[in-house]
């Protein structure tokens, strides 16, 4: 009904691309679409044909499989989705051809896919070598010594359109654009990724500095980085134990589960954020009945505040601050307008983990973005900058310390790109509003941080929604005690049956049985 | 061979296989095989898992009993077990291995399990007759999208695509499918547009009313607590929001329910 192509002669994929790829690469293809600044990284400018994933050497243009590849499976860790479910085969190898139309590079000739042999087998001397050359081609200045992209330079890096970009995460493969098997990432190692910093390695192999298997080495080594995809599971379980952890980094933690929860950008309520760091934090909890600990793990490369991302914050708050134009002045916007940081002023990292106040009877909950006025929530604040707090949340701009004696314990190390946090709390507090852990039962528990070298505080940060806190109880008698009489009744019967089958059999002349 | 088909023609077997078949079809077979062909589906708690297995073992028992050779067939490998000098190795192992199913069963069924309390949630819930949007009563009843009276359909729809790419984007997705680069972080999930079960089954102006109120202004069946969906007025005028919604029916290819239709059978 609307947006019908005018001329009889449009390009074959120029409708799926208007009606699908716009809005966010822009009508002419330059990567500047209504939601360009809605994103980071940004949509890809066609104009340019610098396209990342590409089995064509460093610098050429993509083969039509290569951009279908892209289509179909999408970026992931970026907003760019696989469209292979949503458009028909004809839709997608049309937008192929149609994306060409962007940029006249694409009239020179494509070379064909850069050769290389098979991987070979993955072995402990293999991963070693394989570390052995991050080191001597320099992943880590990057990518950093734990593959976290917290490396020396990671502050630095721009791409092709001056906007700022991460080193990927090596420990988070299911972000990698390209996908994370051993033969992407080598196929990355060997190709670079057009646009970005991240170069091919293949003059290398070329120049005899090392050899292709040792380069596959180097893949091999960054895919052994990454676990697989965290699962998500909605209740966080605290283990019951003799003797708490006592400090963040205690080895005892390694007996504790881990449970991983997901954060995205605030974008709900104004200022909102579209470029948040930390996309996941894992939770551990332990009790001992008297006191609860609570671990977070996560990676962020910026040890903040931090005068050496101080760059990076500009440039990514420059990028990422959209003129709202549809705005109309709320009271909520003036209230929150002189929260805003002022350029300079160095921010902390800081998280917030968020209870309800009390443990709901039925479904009801506070509101999860940090309560409302009706319903206020429970919050455990941590800052970088030194403040550790508890405090009550009547809405995300509306957040008063918890007036009293500092009950709460917290101690938090950095290390090669990951903040390990631990908070640490009486079970049961007197005053009102400090919730009471009670063990057994679900209690709401949501989580959010904020990564100062981002730009980020506030309203401008990541969040998650309700997860739940379970404190294990104790294991009481009764649950042996069951399954006890269970095996010993069970155990009678069988023997009453035996005995009083075989007195029948054996002693009351022949059954069927006794021979 | 021989020897399978004689146990295949002995009842006691026979039960024993239709007991293990029955299992097997509740426990694997109802979560796992209709989604083959494409119907969803979902494991069986344990407690219907019980049920289920003592209805088929109460029908195998009618069967065997039904007569008085089959019965007599019937108990004879139990009675054998329970007797014969030469089964006594059977006999003692299914004296332990008995007992201590039933401890393991009994255990199961007592330890402390840990489990998200549930959420009933109504994921359309009756909207309210009439709401304050920017201090301005809009009376939703019989209300259409003003946007649609005049010829300007095409604007609305590029205004309407201008801020569904500012806006929703990052939860309901490029695709309109509800699988946005955010909607991973948020529980419930946000609303896919596509298909006949969403905004094709509701009227703009319900839909106006989701978007303006947003999570918060669920009414409580909605479990608005847990809504991540903003209340919109906050950010967006009237217009963009009829806007969007022209867009949202145009992208995914369906016709908003009419007022003729939502006055037929009852609103869900």
């Amino acid at each position: 009904m609307v947006a019908q192509a005018e001329g009889q002669e449009a390009p074959a994929g120029k409708a799926t691309y208007d009606k699908w790829c716009a809005g966010c690469h822009g009508e002419e293809g330059a990567g500047d679409g209504v939601a360009a600044t809605y994103m980071l990284p940004q949509p890809r400018d066609f104009t340019t044909a610098l396209y990342q994933i590409r089995t064509t050497a460093s610098g050429e243009l993509p083969t039509d499989g290569d951009i279908l590849r892209m289509i179909d499976e999408g970026m992931p860790g970026s907003a760019m989705p696989g469209w292979k479910d949503y458009l028909s085969n004809t839709e997608r190898t049309d937008l192929v051809q149609y994306l060409k139309t962007f940029s006249r590079f694409f009239e020179d000739e494509v070379p064909p896919p850069v050769e290389y042999g098979g991987a070979p087998g993955v072995s402990e001397e293999g991963l070693a070598e394989g570390r052995e050359f991050y080191d001597k081609i320099e992943c880590w200045k990057c990518h950093g010594q734990a593959g976290r992209g917290d490396g020396p330079s990671a502050p630095t890096l721009e791409d092709d359109w001056d906007l700022p970009v991460r080193a990927a995460d090596l420990t988070e493969g299911w972000n990698f654009n390209g996908g994370y098997t051993t033969e992407a990432i080598f196929s990355r190692l060997m190709t670079g990724l057009n646009g970005a910093p991240m170069p091919s390695f293949a003059d290398l192999i070329d120049a005899e500095f090392m050899t292709e298997e040792q380069l596959w080495r180097v893949a091999q080594y960054v895919e052994s980085l990454s676990p697989e995809m965290p699962e998500v599971r909605e209740v966080v379980r605290a283990a019951l134990v003799e003797t708490l952890p006592a400090t963040v980094d205690d080895p005892a933690w390694n007996q504790i589960e881990r449970f991983y929860v997901p954060l995205v950008g605030q974008v709900i309520i104004e200022p909102r954020w579209f470029a948040p760091t930390v996309d996941g934090v894992w939770v551990q909890a332990a009790h001992d009945s008297e006191r609860v600990a609570l671990r977070f793990t996560w990676n962020d490369p910026s040890e903040s505040p931090s005068a050496e991302w101080e760059e990076w914050r500009q440039r990514v708050v420059s990028v990422m601050q959209p003129t709202v134009e549809t705005t109309v002045s709320t009271a909520e916007e003036e209230a929150t307008g002189d929260g805003e940081p002022e350029v300079g002023e160095l921010l902390p990292d800081a998280l917030t983990v968020q209870f309800s106040t009390t443990i709901p009877e039925g479904m009801k909950r506070p509101y999860f973005l940090m309560g409302d006025q009706d319903e206020p929530v429970y919050l455990l604040n941590w800052s970088s900058g030194g403040d550790t707090s508890e405090a009550l949340g009547r809405g995300m701009n509306a957040i008063e310390a918890i007036a009293g004696e500092t009950v709460l314990v917290s101690e938090s190390t950095f290390d090669e790109g990951q903040r390990r946090l631990l908070l640490s709390r009486a079970l049961t507090l007197e005053g009102a509003n400090r919730l009471v852990f009670e063990t057994g039962r679900p209690i709401p528990m949501a989580i959010f941080a904020w990564d100062g070298s981002n730009g980020e505080s506030g309203t401008q940060g990541a969040i998650s929604t309700w997860y739940f806190l379970y404190l294990d109880q104790p294991t009481e008698n009764i649950t042996y005690v069951f399954p006890m009489l269970a095996v010993l009744l069970t155990a009678v019967l069988g023997v009453v049956i035996v005995t009083r089958a075989q007195r029948g059999a054996h002693g009351a002349g022949p059954g069927s049985g006794s021979d | 061979m021989v020897s399978v088909k004689r146990y295949l023609h002995h009842p006691f077997w026979q039960a024993i296989l239709v007991l293990v078949v029955a299992y097997l079809l509740v426990e694997y077979g109802i979560p796992y095989l209709p989604p083959l062909i494409g119907i969803s589906s979902a494991p069986v708690p344990q407690s219907v898992v019980l049920q289920y297995m003592l209805t088929v073992l109460a029908g195998i028992l009618i069967w065997v009993s039904d007569n008085e050779e089959r019965w007599a067939r019937f108990r004879q490998p139990i009675y054998a077990a329970l007797v014969d000098r030469d089964k006594k190795l059977l006999r003692v192992a299914l004296m332990v291995a008995i007992p201590l199913l039933a401890g393991w069963l009994t255990f199961r069924a007592v330890r402390q399990t840990v489990a998200a309390p549930p959420s009933l949630r109504s994921i359309h819930p009756a909207p309210p007759s009439s709401i304050t949007f920017r201090g301005e009563t809009i009376t939703l009843a019989g209300l259409g999208n003003p946007l649609r009276q005049d010829d300007s359909i095409a604007e609305a729809y590029a205004v309407g695509k201008r801020v569904y790419y500012q806006n929703c984007l990052p939860c309901h997705g490029d695709a309109l499918s509800g699988d946005g680069h955010y909607a991973h972080g948020f529980m419930p999930t946000p609303l896919a547009f596509t298909g006949s079960g969403t905004i094709a089954q509701l009227t703009e102006s319900f839909v106006f009313w989701r978007i303006a109120k947003g999570g918060p202004g669920l009414p409580r069946e909605g479990t608005p607590w847990n809504s991540a969906m903003p209340a919109w007025e906050d950010i967006l005028t009237a217009d963009e929001i009829w806007s969007v919604i022209v867009f949202l029916y145009e992208q995914a290819g369906v016709s908003p329910r009419t007022w003729e239709e939502a006055e037929g059978p009852a609103e869900h």
